[in-house]
């Protein structure tokens, strides 16, 4: 009995999980969608640059149901294929419908040249939701539509994807801890005789993303964002094409402060752009955007007002 | 019109095979129905949808007035 080691200690009572400590693997949260895997980098890297005057009003005339007028004017770039850019004074005017409901969101926008943009999305069950998206013109053949299908599991979502030009894609993400979550998307193109699978990972904190995206088209993207503070975030991206042999990288920030959201990058094709949306009152927004491209010597400058929530 | 002539000139093949494989013309009309269909659905969406927008926002709850639709205010 004197050579009888006593057994261990029996564990102490399972403890409440601290946050750093045990992780229930059944129980992770639901990853964002595959295709906003870049949303933080896209949001603070790509604002909506324009050239021009931009005048938008929204008006309200219930709580779902809005209508909206926007005005353009200003040169349009249409592609050439020299390396110098064409650019065409356009104007235009759009009419936009929107109605928002928890369960159903339809979304249209029609231009005076006769083009139209429309978006739905409904929520057939709790976890299946249809969306389409269209952009229809006059013109014969210039039209696209799409429509997807999401499911969104516990830990994943799953995505169909049909458009016109018999195009085929699925893709699949899933969450692996209550960081990290890695999806893959496959997709056919029957009109243009394509076919291409990709893998994205995506790591994320409260304080910083990390995502990576690779594609047997030949791209490869990486960004990171890093939330400084409460109204700074700096984001940085680079993006290879292995078949052509791209490369681009870019670094931008992003300052949301209480009158106004600044947002600035500069890339490795010697482009800068800034945007800044400045909030002169409530539902009044001025919007100033400049896009410097040193390499191609081309320079746009924008200025626009919105009227509305 | 450019449907209508599309249409007739595959009619015309559709009645010289008929004689042939019986499963290929009613691949082809399907395809056809479909194209026409397809073509249909396409010109109602691009004069239907803002319509349909708007009528499914005058009909929720508040209900807007219909001044509330054209003045700036």
């Amino acid at each position: 009995m004197a050579g009888f080691v006593p057994p261990p200690a029996p564990p102490a009572p399972p403890a409440p999980p601290k946050p750093d400590e045990k992780v229930d693997y059944l129980d992770l949260p639901c990853p964002i969608p595959y295709e906003e895997i870049h949303r933080e980098a896209l949001m603070s890297l790509k604002p909506e640059l324009f050239e021009g005057m931009r005048f938008d009003f929204t008006k309200g005339l219930n709580q779902k149901f809005s209508l909206s007028h926007s005005v353009f004017m200003g040169p349009t770039e249409i592609p050439s294929q020299s390396s110098e850019t064409i650019k065409i004074p356009t104007a235009h005017y759009e009419f936009g419908a929107n109605f928002i409901d928890p369960k159903l969101m339809l979304f249209g926008r029609i231009l005076t040249d006769g083009r139209l943009n429309a978006r739905v999305k409904c929520d057939l069950t709790e976890n299946l939701t249809l969306k389409a998206n269209a952009q229809l013109t006059s013109e014969p053949h210039m039209s696209h539509g799409m429509v997807n299908f999401d499911y969104k599991g516990g830990d994943y979502r799953t995505q169909l994807q049909l458009g016109n030009g018999a195009l085929f894609g699925a893709s699949y993400i899933q969450s692996v801890t209550p960081y990290l979550s890695l999806g893959g998307e496959v997709f056919w193109a029957g009109q243009h005789r394509k076919s291409g699978i990709g893998y994205a990972a995506r790591y994320n904190t409260d304080k910083m993303v990390a995502t990576g995206q690779v594609a047997s088209t030949g791209m490869v993207a990486l960004s990171y964002v890093q939330k400084v503070s409460e109204k700074v975030s700096l984001a940085s991206d680079f993006m290879y094409n292995y078949m052509s042999r791209d490369v681009t990288a870019s670094f931008g920030y992003d300052y949301i402060l209480r009158q106004c959201r600044l947002r600035g990058k500069i890339d490795s094709n010697g482009c800068t752009a800034a945007f800044l949306e400045e909030r002169l009152n409530m539902g009044l927004n001025f919007i100033l955007s400049a896009e410097i491209d040193h390499r191609k010597k081309d320079y746009k400058f924008g200025f626009g007002l919105t009227v509305g929530e | 019109m450019a449907s209508r002539v599309s249409v007739k000139g595959k009619g015309k093949s559709i009645k010289g095979s008929k004689d042939g494989s019986e499963g290929h013309s009613t691949a082809k009309c399907l395809k056809d129905w479909s194209n026409w269909a397809l073509k249909k659905a396409k010109v109602i969406t691009h004069y239907g949808f803002i319509p349909m927008v708007i009528i499914i926002g005058m009909n929720s709850e508040p209900k807007p007035q219909l001044y509330q639709l054209l003045s700036p205010v």
